[in-house]
């Protein structure tokens, strides 16, 4: 189909809950092929609908598109929804559609994610490490949410980091 | 021609000096543009690289700032940013390493421990310090980001590290930053 520019914020869509996908629809198929095209020219390895323009609840995954990550290869789901995290930690996150800004974000080593392939089966996916890492992320967008929603520290916040784990 | 200034700001915390000096700024159209403003105990300091009108020179920005602002007691200071300097550049300062330090509280922990990382051609990016725990044994907690250039060994550093930990009675771990661009 076609490679489509990644939006940028403040593009409004990207803060914008996107809709069901419907599996069999046209449209959905014309877009997933728009995503799998945009994320094979990227240097990414996730894309999340609305940020080609689609306020519909698609993802795609690909973490073995990075250098010794292998992961479950490349992933579509529609609908998708977190069952389960596990293994908190804090990671330095950037994302294609806010460049040059890093920040620490909460996030889960382990998750669990269900949701539909492109042929309307149900499927369930573990997935560990970047993979799941990418996984709560291409879902924030879905939900209309960016890193920076999730920003805990601009800088270095071990020290506000010990009192998290004190009051966990 | 745009120019900037840093201005920094620091004085005896209290609700409002964010609020002050942003106005004082605002009413002298200068432009906040990326800041870092922390509490260290009882002060509040505040660095802000600041787009200045057209016309005013850094060295004036003090003067002018509004007369309210006394009653904060704030030192402001205030120089010229090289515009090469102040552009905004993109990830290429992103951290790609961690550092945390931590011992008995003695001189010359921070000096030696930057001096190693300086001599592996480490750029530390963000460092922030803390003395803690009790006051008859107070411990030195210090923690930096850093970015290594992409030909450098980090191996090299870790070991250089390692051999600073009998010398300033400290323990460190040093550690590659998860970062990810998704």
């Amino acid at each position: 189909m076609a490679v489509r520019p990644i939006l940028l914020y403040p593009d409004a869509i990207l803060k914008t809950p996107s809709a069901p996908a419907v599996p069999g629809d046209p449209t959905v198929a014309s877009i997933i092929q728009d995503m799998l095209d945009t994320l094979q020219a990227s240097l990414g390895v996730a894309l999340a609908a609305p940020q080609i323009g689609h306020a519909v609840q698609i993802i795609v995954v690909d973490v073995s598109r990075k250098q010794g990550e292998t992961g479950h290869g490349r992933i579509v789901l529609l609908n998708p929804r977190i069952t389960h995290q596990d293994e908190e930690r804090i990671v330095r996150e950037g994302c294609l559609s806010v460049p040059d800004f890093t920040g620490n974000v909460l996030r889960y080593g382990k998750t669990i994610v269900e949701g539909l392939i492109p042929s309307g089966t149900q499927t369930t996916i573990e997935a560990s490490g970047l993979e799941a890492l990418a996984f709560q992320h291409e879902l924030d967008h879905l939900a209309g949410i960016l890193f920076l929603d999730r920003v805990r520290s601009m800088e270095t916040d071990v020290f506000r980091r010990a009192h998290v784990r004190r009051g966990a | 021609m745009t120019h900037f200034a840093i201005v920094t700001a620091f004085g005896q915390d209290q609700p409002g000096i964010v609020a002050g000096l942003a106005e004082g700024l605002f009413k002298l159209n200068c432009n906040i543009e990326d800041t870092s403003s922390v509490q260290l105990r009882g002060e509040f300091t505040m660095m802000l690289l600041v787009r200045l009108p057209n016309g005013m020179a850094a060295d004036q920005l003090a003067g002018h700032l509004p007369s309210h602002l006394s009653s904060l007691d704030l030192t402001i200071m205030c120089r010229d940013v090289p515009a090469q300097a102040a552009l905004r550049k993109s990830n290429t300062t992103t951290p790609t390493h961690m550092l945390s330090v931590y011992g008995a509280d003695k001189p010359g922990i921070v000096a030696k421990v930057a001096r190693t990382v300086a001599d592996h051609k480490g750029n530390i990016t963000v460092m922030n310090t803390q003395v803690v725990g009790a006051s008859d044994k107070p411990v030195y907690v210090m923690v930096l980001e850093m970015k290594l250039p992409d030909n450098s060994s980090p191996d090299a550093l870790s070991q250089a590290l390692d051999k600073l930990k009998p010398s300033l009675g400290v323990d460190l771990t040093f550690r590659k930053l998860e970062s990810v661009n998704l």
